[in-house]
């Protein structure tokens, strides 16, 4: 392969899906092996909303969650730097025909459609005990039957009711 | 703040944020081609990673891998079956399915510029702290 073919390949804003897969797996293992912790998002949010309350004493053996979190936000950013787009105009979100369609078009609507959406994600990760970092990728690589109880539920729930609304949007 | 540990998960994380974008796994339009069986590009980016993450996992307990920081075996660690682990997959999965977003994709998105998810993500903190209220209290009993 010539180096201008892998410079453009590193700078496409999708890899190959097996390719960036192994990566990841790479990277939540490193993670075991340096410092015996496994992939975790959910958890890290609700240190963050424990902030929000006045009066709570900060965990700070926890901190490394939040830096975690702030890394997430900063890999999204480099990736936008790096996606071969010229300069930097942020990434405009493509919601395809399906969110386009389910997503109320005004403003306000949407905005309150985005925070009860990210309610009940955060609610119900909580309440699960992980997400899809912590119980599929993570859980379900270690064999943990908790975590793969809560994957096939995740995934039955997501794809059953965005088929559901699919054809009732006639999408 | 700036301590060895801290530095490690601040790189993990840039990692981790950097591939869910590579992925696509940060545009909903790419979510939705997934639950909806139209591109299942996602699905082999999350089957790749479960197994040879899970490879990785039979490896390290084969053969004895320590973890560098405490020298002992590399953790196992299975997750409990708690309550509430049904109905909190069902919640999660019905906002997955209605954003196209979830915990990790979501700061990944606020990274790239993407302004929605800071409703999201904002949303996920609300969320994730009455998650664990209510956690506390089924703990209690």
């Amino acid at each position: 392969m010539e180096i201008a073919t892998v410079i453009e390949a590193l700078f496409s804003p999708l890899w190959t899906p097996v390719l960036v897969g192994a990566l990841i797996a790479l990277l939540a293992f490193a993670q075991r092996w340096l410092a015996d912790q496994p992939l975790s998002c959910s958890t890290g949010f609700a240190n963050l909303a424990s902030f929000l309350r006045p009066g709570v004493k900060r965990d700070r053996e926890a901190d490394w969650r939040i830096v975690f979190l702030l890394g997430i936000v900063l890999g999204g950013l480099l990736a936008a730097l790096t996606d071969g787009a010229p300069g930097w105009q942020g990434t405009a979100a493509e919601f395809g025909v399906f969110y386009t369609a389910l997503v109320p078009e005004s403003s306000l609507g949407s905005a309150l459609w985005w925070l009860i959406g990210g309610l009940l994600i955060g609610l119900g990760a909580r309440l699960a005990g992980g997400c899809t970092s912590g119980h599929t990728i993570a859980g379900v690589a270690m064999g943990a039957p908790a975590s793969l109880v809560a994957s096939a539920v995740f995934f039955a729930v997501a794809v059953g009711s965005a088929q559901l609304a699919a054809w009732m949007l006639g999408v | 703040m700036l301590s060895r540990r801290n530095l490690l998960f601040l790189a993990f994380g840039i990692g981790f944020g950097f591939l869910l974008s590579r992925a696509g796994a940060t545009s909903p339009a790419i979510i939705s081609d997934l639950l909806l069986f139209e591109d299942l590009r996602l699905l082999w980016v999350i089957a790749t990673a479960v197994a040879l993450g899970g490879v990785l996992t039979w490896m390290a307990a084969r053969w004895g891998w320590r973890a560098r920081n405490t020298g002992e075996p590399i953790t196992i660690q299975h997750k409990p079956f708690k309550r509430g682990l049904i109905v909190g997959a069902v919640l999660f999965g019905l906002g997955w399915a209605g954003t196209g977003v979830c915990p990790g994709t979501a700061l990944a998105m606020i990274g790239e510029g993407k302004g929605f998810a800071l409703w999201v993500g904002a949303g996920i903190v609300l969320g994730a702290g009455a998650g664990s209220a209510i956690n506390r209290r089924l703990e209690r009993g």
